[in-house]
């Protein structure tokens, strides 16, 4: 087992990670910057060294300074969380050479998955099927809509380097593609220095299901179930629930099989996730694998009755997996909300400044997983989630109605949050009766009998 | 420059509590080191025409002038992480001591990264006034490293 983990991320993962090394007996070192200064990370781990100013851009994602501190700080280990420089095969690469452990795939599994277009090929390869689409990179207008025609309209144009939801556009039909192939192409070269992009079929309303993957070095490659991460707003994942209401136990063992296949024949190490779009009809697409642990990691870890991230901490250290995650079924059901310091009432403007009181729910059922506290002061230069609420229970429903009463005790002041949209959501009919898709809020909000809950709970201050 | 300057440069030193005056003007150089029990160090070039030598106004040019006793000292900051050196080698003497006069382009102080020896400069102007980080130690971003008085 490591000594000492270097955890190269910040907020609720960094505390996660630190939270696992501590039951393992590891020592902690957090890097952090200097808006970061009085986190709950870095006052938790056993060292810190600052790394940079507040952006990202000189902080988080700068390996030269990560790589010193971890020289400095004599770590085995690097955790990087998810986000920053996670799936960052070159990163992954200068770790290997300076000798520390990247807790996390190897460099040229990353490759292999990490760009959208060779994980498609990868895929095809495996037989594991994908949404129809282009074989590869779109250079051309001609090429382009040479594409769009075979695979027939609507069609999604999406940047290779790709993530959390931006260097896409849909286009619906021949007159409107080449005005969205260009602004696709525009954004993913603002947003990841990257303009390539490939197209894929749309899937009308899909259901967005991503299976958890998690493998040992020994060749030990499991699957632990599915997450329906449908519910999102701008592609962005606001709840996650597991199981998937959607799924029968066959198109479970189908995909899980598939998920599987695919992990070893690119021989992948270590936590995981295969995403999928899945239809009406129970036809399900590979879409893209995600090579790190995720943000809703938790839902799966309650239902399966295992701890992901120290299972990630151990397989690095060069141990099998545990026997009870490997022998793990599911056992009940879990959903996740995504607190975030925005405010859903002026179109979830980001919120940051000073949390003046903080109370989160607690008894049977309830998990939380956050970095806030009161008095912390929410940086405005990172992601605005300041929550995961967690909650579990024997029965899809019974959860629901555990996360709507967790959600009515959550009471934080000075800024504002998503716990409202949360609570009318728990409160929908459709979302409780299991029907929906990835088009669910935007629907739900348009609609005129959507309403935010606000907290009903009066505490003292 | 004759005595009777550079004992009046002494007496405002002593009044105003500076540790150190130091000049530069046409070839003569001259430097006042106020020390606990250490010489005060006088030094001028040899060659030292002084003809028609600088004016006693000689005190308006000093880079520490009398109404800077009290003035917040400015901190040179670590723009890296690494290991903290004063000097290039163990037998080589420290880039910067107390009372060093310094510029923006001096080289203070080694930061060793990644089997990298960074030469660190200044950044600014005026006389160390405090050695705050420790030889050989390592310091984070933003570390205070001198206080530049």
């Amino acid at each position: 087992m490591f000594e000492k983990i270097l955890i190269a991320n910040r907020g609720e993962i960094a505390l996660r990670i630190i939270r696992a090394c501590k039951e393992l007996g590891v020592r902690t070192l957090a890097v952090y910057s200097e808006a970061d200064v009085d986190s709950l990370h870095v006052q938790l781990a056993d060292e810190a060294i600052c790394i940079g100013a507040a952006p990202s851009s000189e902080s988080y994602l700068k390996i030269d300074r990560i790589m010193s501190a971890a020289e400095v700080g004599d770590v085995d280990a690097i955790h990087p969380g998810y986000g920053f420089l996670a799936e960052n095969a070159h990163f992954a690469e200068v770790c290997t050479s300076c000798k520390i452990k990247f807790i996390g795939p190897s460099a040229s599994a990353m490759h292999a998955m990490g760009d959208k277009n060779s994980a498609r090929a990868s895929a095809r390869k495996a037989g594991v099927s994908i949404t129809p689409g282009s074989d590869g990179i779109v250079a051309t207008e001609e090429e382009a809509l040479k594409v769009a025609k075979k695979i027939g309209y609507p069609v999604m144009i999406k940047a290779v380097a790709g993530g959390g939801g931006r260097g896409m556009r849909a286009a619906h039909n021949e007159a409107s593609f080449l005005a969205m192939f260009h602004a696709a192409k525009t954004e993913a070269e603002k947003a990841f220095g990257n303009g390539d992009v490939y197209m894929e079929k749309l899937i009308v309303n899909p259901h967005h299901i991503e299976f958890q993957i998690i493998a040992d070095r020994y060749g030990k490659t499991i699957h632990l179930g599915e997450r329906d991460c449908s519910i999102q707003r701008r592609n962005q994942k606001v709840i996650e629930e597991c199981p998937s209401p959607l799924l029968t136990p066959a198109l479970r063992k189908k995909m899980g099989q598939a998920a599987v296949k695919l992990a070893e024949s690119v021989g992948y190490e270590n936590a995981g996730t295969m995403e999928f779009l899945v239809d009406n009809e129970g036809h399900y697409y590979f879409i893209e694998m995600n090579t790190r642990i995720q943000v809703e990691h938790t839902i799966t870890e309650e239902v399966y009755g295992c701890d992901l991230v120290r299972e990630q901490i151990k397989i690095a250290a060069g141990e099998h997996l545990s026997p009870h995650v490997v022998n793990a079924v599911p056992r009940a059901h879990a959903i996740q909300c995504r607190i975030n310091a925005e405010d859903p009432e002026k179109n979830f403007q980001p919120s940051p400044g000073r949390i003046a009181f903080y109370y989160a729910p607690g008894g049977r059922g309830v998990r939380i997983d956050s970095h806030a506290y009161t008095g912390y002061v929410v940086p405005p230069y990172y992601d605005s989630m300041i929550a995961k609420l967690i909650t579990v229970a024997a029965t899809r429903g019974a959860c629901i109605d555990r996360m709507r009463r967790a959600l009515d005790e959550y009471y934080v002041t000075g800024i504002k949050t998503t716990v409202p949209f949360h609570s009318a959501i728990m409160r929908n009919a459709d979302f409780r009766s299991g029907n929906y898709d990835t088009g669910f809020v935007e629907r739900v909000m348009k609609a005129d009998n959507f309403e935010l809950k606000p907290t009903p709970t009066r505490l003292h201050e | 420059m004759e005595l009777k300057d550079i004992k009046a440069i002494i007496d405002l030193m002593k009044k105003n509590d500076l540790s150190v005056f130091e000049m530069e003007k046409d070839g003569f150089k001259l430097k006042l080191q106020k020390g606990a029990g250490e010489q005060t160090v006088f030094s001028a070039p040899p060659v030292a025409p002084l003809a028609g030598g600088p004016a006693p106004t000689a005190a308006a040019p000093v880079p520490a002038p009398a109404e800077e006793k009290g003035a917040p000292l400015k901190d040179i900051v670590s723009p890296m992480v690494g290991t903290f050196y004063r000097a290039g080698s163990p037998e080589s003497p420290p880039f910067a001591e107390i009372g060093k006069a310094i510029n923006e382009e001096s080289v203070v102080c080694i930061i060793e990264a990644m089997k990298v020896m960074n030469e660190i400069k200044a950044e600014t102007s005026g006389v160390i006034a405090e050695v705050v980080a420790e030889n050989g130690k390592p310091v984070q971003f933003g570390q205070v490293l001198f206080r530049v008085r």
